[in-house]
């Protein structure tokens, strides 16, 4: 979905028009406050992107852009509007960051739909970097843990083992999908769905090794990270999940509350146990896939 | 839009695709700096946007001339973090109010491309000097997701960017995650014998530590 705001009825239609003609899903706001409502209540839908005047009646539209920095992170915002760049006061926005594209062009509305295009094509506004071939991923993760509840215990049984392995805190199985981290085993911990932006796993299913961060405050990419202060996350190590063809779907993890090194021997049993969970998945995924076809 | 490569006069460095951004890794007195200015001076119907976060613009402009990029209001753009009064220069001057504003920098940005590219610029080479001072200025995720966009659409209209950045300031972890989102990146360092670069992850660029002149004419 894509929120357009524009509190000039007649440009907001026009822009709304040229958005649903290429193809996308609209919702509209006037007003900021309408603005904040359409987020709040947007549950279950993905918000890909943010078009923006920047002048609203009791705000601007760099208000909206933090707001929806802080809902759906990963989102395209651009301001599209009449108001020069120059007259435009970022001072206090400095880090949210958006692009800028002028209303006051003839052909200016095709101009916003091939930025959308672009930016939303390599979700090029992310905080973190993507994989290559992040679509193919996508793709593969596609086909997994599509019946979480299936599994039956076979990765918490796993997740219980490395705790007590590693004499560590905790341990969890998470899928790393287009936005978010989801979990399909936790013990130790609890953790719901985390936005990609917010997570360890978001970098460390980049390394082609066994990632591990022995002090996660020292590491600059995750200093200013509350929640992974707030779960007690002191100390980090992962292996990838990777699907038989090669997709990197998500993580076998591993935590505990204070910093700590993990030796050559203990890299090598954490890679085994994250290749055991992911012959769980992918037998699972196989069942699923027979059932199917027995259907058919 | 563009057809060709960037060319590199005088440098030792293969032609570099379209849409190609570029981490520059290398210490205030390597050279590093010269040659990213170096890096920007293309074709009289090329254009040139730099985004100086720690020298006053006029000074910059004058570094800019040494370096070979021809000054004029049409085809090149400062985009301006440290402000301070300068002269009348040539080039079009943005101001920014600060190194802290990536949102600032990164809309002024897309606004001059945009307006060269209305104006018939066959390519945009930009840069930003320094990563370093963003960074010094700002935590590492915003100043991630500014250079994510900045490639983005430096990607979209086929143009050039060098990103400039003091690994000796950063964490290893740092550079690697700013280099995931560019192209390639090359290396400065200082040796016995002068200034040299080595680049990786560009295609077509030889493996080797090359020497370079690092002085400005």
């Amino acid at each position: 979905m894509i929120l357009c705001v524009d509190p000039d009825p007649a440009a907001l239609a026009a822009t709304r028009d040229a958005l649903a003609d290429a193809g996308y899903d609209i919702a509209t706001a006037g007003t900021l406050a309408d603005a904040r409502d359409v987020l709040d209540e947007s549950d279950g839908v993905t918000l890909d992107a943010l078009v923006t005047e920047y002048e609203l009646p009791e705000g601007t539209g760099l208000d909206i852009v933090r707001a929806v920095r802080e809902h759906a992170p990963d989102a395209a915002c651009v301001l599209f509007t009449s108001t020069p760049v120059e007259s435009i006061d970022t001072a206090a926005f400095g880090d949210v960051v958006a692009d800028y594209l002028t209303k006051e062009e003839v052909d200016a509305r095709e101009e916003l739909c091939d930025v959308l295009e672009q930016t939303l094509a390599f979700r090029s506004q992310t905080a973190y970097p993507l994989p290559d071939d992040e679509d193919a991923r996508l793709a593969a993760l596609g086909r997994y843990a599509r019946d979480p509840v299936a599994l039956d215990g076979s990765l918490d049984r796993l997740t219980e083992i490395a705790t007590a392995l590693f004499d560590l805190d905790a341990a969890a199985v998470g899928l790393v999908d287009a936005h978010e981290q989801r979990f399909l085993s936790c013990h130790g911990v609890s953790m719901g769905t985390i936005d990609r932006e917010e997570t360890v796993c978001t970098y460390a299913m980049l390394d082609d090794d066994v990632t591990v961060i022995e002090d996660v405050a020292a590491d600059a990419r995750f200093e200013a990270n509350e929640g992974l202060r707030a779960l007690g996350i002191a100390f980090y190590a992962s292996a990838s999940l990777v699907t038989p063809d090669g997709q990197t779907i998500g993580t076998f993890c591993v935590y505990d509350d204070e910093p700590r090194s993990f030796d050559a021997r203990e890299r090598e049993l954490l890679a085994l146990l994250a290749d055991e969970a992911m012959e769980q998945l992918d037998l699972r995924r196989r069942l699923d896939d027979d059932g199917g076809e027995h259907d058919a | 839009m563009r057809d060709g490569a960037y060319d590199f006069e005088d440098l030792p460095l293969a032609d570099v695709d379209p849409g190609s951004s570029i981490l520059l890794a290398g210490s205030p007195h390597s050279g590093a700096r010269t040659l990213a200015l170096r890096m920007l001076a293309g074709t009289a119907d090329e254009g040139t946007i730099v985004v100086t976060t720690n020298r006053r613009a006029g000074r910059l402009a004058g570094d800019c001339e040494r370096a070979g990029i021809e000054m004029e209001t049409e085809r090149t753009a400062i985009i301006d973090c440290v402000g301070g009064e300068d002269p009348d220069l040539s080039a079009r001057v943005m101001p920014v109010s600060g190194p802290s504003d990536l949102t600032g920098i990164g809309m002024r940005f897309s606004d001059v491309n945009r307006s060269f590219q209305r104006a018939g610029v066959e390519g945009v080479r930009t840069g930003i000097c320094s990563l370093s001072t963003l960074l010094s200025f700002g935590e590492l995720q915003p100043v991630s997701r500014f250079v994510h966009t900045l490639v983005g659409r430096i990607d979209s209209v086929d143009g050039l960017g060098v990103f400039l950045i003091d690994p000796s300031m950063h964490d290893d972890r740092t550079i690697s995650t700013l280099s995931q989102f560019c192209t390639g990146r090359i290396d400065v360092r200082e040796t016995e014998g002068g200034a040299e670069l080595r680049a990786r992850g560009l295609p077509e660029q030889s493996r080797e530590w090359a020497a370079f002149d690092p002085t400005l004419r």
